[in-house]
């Protein structure tokens, strides 16, 4: 959205702007007539959007509704905020919420930095043959599935794992860490760390990229040290990319993921894995389910919170003087 | 805008002459701390592809289940996971969601990408909201799944396909592309020579645009293929399913391997030891990464355009 500048401009056009740029004086039938393949090309998503996103997103309303599948949708009474009032009277709810944001603020305390630090440490790097060997190793496990990563994290870190044998063979226990529900937030850490941290670092690294090496040198030449270049340059020259991902996150606060949680319940116990999308989907599909009603509820809470939290984050950005995600046009 | 992959100082790879030598301390800290992650990455893969290749004897001599150092290597593992029964069929199965999957989204995507490249065109703003609207708002696994039901979806292989089939990133990014690094003149040139849209498309943006479009199938491709949850949901009741489904009931739960009964059999009828369960597991758990691998190098170095391509222009 930031850079689609519009050039429906009714005044002579630009120099060099071509042919194209006259569009307002013509009539609707001349310019469907010319556009009729590109909207043709766009139909495929639109249909798979309006079927997969907006139907879905208007089928919400049966959070006010008591739904039945029995019925069709505007068959089923209307109950108003019920689902909601039960839904905050839940204590299970309010511990999933309060796990989530546990994790969404652990992720951006404990990995986003540590991407941030490998981006520098690898920006270093004087041999780019090193860099590229190095980069080649760490981004793999992004493209690995949650259930992948979970079975890799039992197969070395669990009960019969790798370290546990090593810590018998000499004379320990072995390790439990995968079980713990206690140590659970340290082994999503390990996890989020282990699959995420190293692509993280992609985006710095580009950042880091585009700055102008001659700051540098000017900086080392007027006698910055190190620490002072990485303060004076470094940082303000990724701080875009940083407040652009932080918003990111913002508005991701209440979708931490799900598979790791849904794949390792049986494992470590419900408890201290429940995040609202597995609170949504055990509510719902789960035994002891009541009705859909309540799942889309806790469902469409977490839609809007998130909704919210993005508009909020992005206009903080703007007045930070930040480009943020998309801009008032 | 610079992709990392080209050298920041001048084209060398020498230090600067600005650029004072760090100290031995800081660059032994450095080195360790990345030489420890590296090593945090690899170590897990390396002792899982030795497991699968190791036989019963080497397996009890480490301990019992997960073997570091290979001593004693077989195949048979291997033949018992690929020999036929579930797993072949599951990977299959999953090649098979893989592959028209990411045929599905790569045409969506490559035509709402270029459909919308061009703005001025007849209702380019409001189409480009419709689309930027999904990074706003998700709609809720209830509905979603509701509305899967009453499309009739529910239990077909389409229901892995269709409902997760576009991604608006990945359309900004490309569309990011199509604007800004495919030369206007081009298809000015083109449309004056009598091309129209679809020709233009396919005879001059497409082929230029070979290194994205690679990255963006890799996406879709390992999307796909790490489809687990979406299975679980929207086709429990089908016969087949995919290989993360099949790997999560086979390792994490204790049913225990599925049927490679025939494999196991045809191993033994042939006078063949058969691979220790262990074994087995982690020949799975290779087979479901390789292919990931096997794709990854021709496409790592375009990764970071892609990515920044997306991010600026989003």
């Amino acid at each position: 959205m930031a850079n689609t500048t519009s050039p429906r401009v009714a005044s002579p056009a630009p120099a060099g702007a071509g042919v194209r740029r006259v569009y307002r004086k013509r009539k609707f039938s001349h310019r469907f007539r010319q556009d009729w393949p590109l909207l043709a090309m766009t139909l495929p998503a639109v249909v798979q959007l309006s079927l997969f996103f907006y139907y879905p997103s208007l089928y919400n309303v049966i959070a006010f509704m008591d739904y039945s599948p029995f019925r069709s949708v505007w068959d089923n009474p209307i109950v108003g905020f019920t689902w909601f009032q039960m839904l905050f009277a839940d204590d299970q709810f309010w511990l999933a919420l309060g796990n989530t944001l546990k994790f969404a603020t652990a992720q951006l305390l404990f990995v986003f930095p540590l991407s941030i630090t490998l981006a520098l440490l690898m920006h270093g790097m004087v041999s780019s043959r090193l860099r590229y060997t190095f980069q080649s190793i760490v981004y793999l496990p992004y493209f690995f599935s949650w259930v992948l990563v979970v079975v890799i994290f039992t197969q070395v870190l669990g009960p019969n794992g790798l370290f546990s044998q090593w810590a018998l063979s000499l004379g320990a226990d072995r390790l439990d860490i995968t079980r713990s529900a206690d140590s659970f937030l340290f082994l999503a850490w390990m996890q989020w760390t282990w699959k995420d941290a190293g692509w993280g670092m992609i985006i710095f690294l580009a950042a880091l990229a585009s700055i102008n090496p001659n700051l540098y040198e000017a900086a080392a030449v007027d006698g910055a040290s190190r620490a002072r270049r990485l303060w004076h340059i470094t940082l303000p020259g990724i701080r875009p990319v940083i407040v652009l991902l932080v918003i990111l996150q913002l508005g991701q606060i209440l979708s931490v993921g799900f598979e790791q949680y849904l794949v390792q319940r049986t494992q470590v116990g419900w408890s201290s894995t429940e995040v609202l999308d597995t609170f949504v989907y055990f509510k719902t599909f789960g035994p002891g389910a009541l009705s859909e009603s309540y799942g889309t509820a806790a469902g469409l809470f977490k839609g809007v919170i998130g909704l919210i939290l993005i508009l909020v984050a992005n206009n903080v950005a703007h007045r930070l003087g930040e480009q943020g995600i998309y801009r008032k046009s | 805008m610079t992709a990392i992959t080209t050298p920041r100082r001048n084209g060398s790879r020498r230090r600067a002459a600005w650029d004072e030598e760090p100290s031995p301390f800081a660059k032994f800290t450095k080195a360790a701390f990345l030489t420890a992650y590296a090593a945090a990455v690899i170590i897990p893969i390396w002792t899982i592809i030795v497991t699968s290749l190791s036989t019963e004897d080497a397996l009890t001599d480490a301990g019992g289940n997960m073997v570091f150092l290979p001593t004693d290597l077989s195949l048979q593992a291997y033949k018992v996971v690929l020999g036929g029964g579930e797993f072949t069929s599951s990977l299959l199965y999953t090649a098979q969601i893989t592959a028209i999957g990411t045929a599905v989204s790569m045409v969506i995507t490559i035509g709402a990408a270029y459909g919308l490249s061009r703005p001025g065109t007849l209702f380019h703003r409001p189409l480009l909201m419709l689309i930027l609207l999904t990074f706003l708002f998700q709609p809720g696994i209830v509905p979603s799944f509701l509305v899967v039901k009453n499309l009739g979806l529910l239990n077909t292989f389409w229901a892995l396909i269709l409902p997760m089939s576009f991604n608006a990133f990945n359309l900004i990014v490309l569309r990011a592309f199509f604007m800004n690094s495919v030369p206007r003149e081009l298809i000015d040139a083109a449309r004056i020579d009598g091309a129209g849209e679809f020709r233009t498309l396919f005879r001059i943006v497409l082929p230029m645009s070979k290194a994205i479009l690679a990255v963006i199938a890799l996406f879709y491709a390992v999307f796909y293929w790490n489809i687990y949850f979406q299975a679980v949901l929207l086709t429990p009741s089908l016969d087949e399913q995919p290989i993360q489904v099949l790997l999560q009931r086979a390792i994490l739960t204790t049913t225990g391997l599925p049927g490679q009964d025939a494999a196991m059999a045809d191993l033994r009828a042939a006078g063949q030891e058969v691979a220790p369960d262990t074994s087995i597991k982690m020949a799975v758990v290779i087979c479901t990464i390789l292919p990931i691998v096997i794709m990854y190098p021709f496409i790592q170095k375009h990764f970071s355009k892609a990515v920044i391509t997306g991010a600026v222009k989003g």
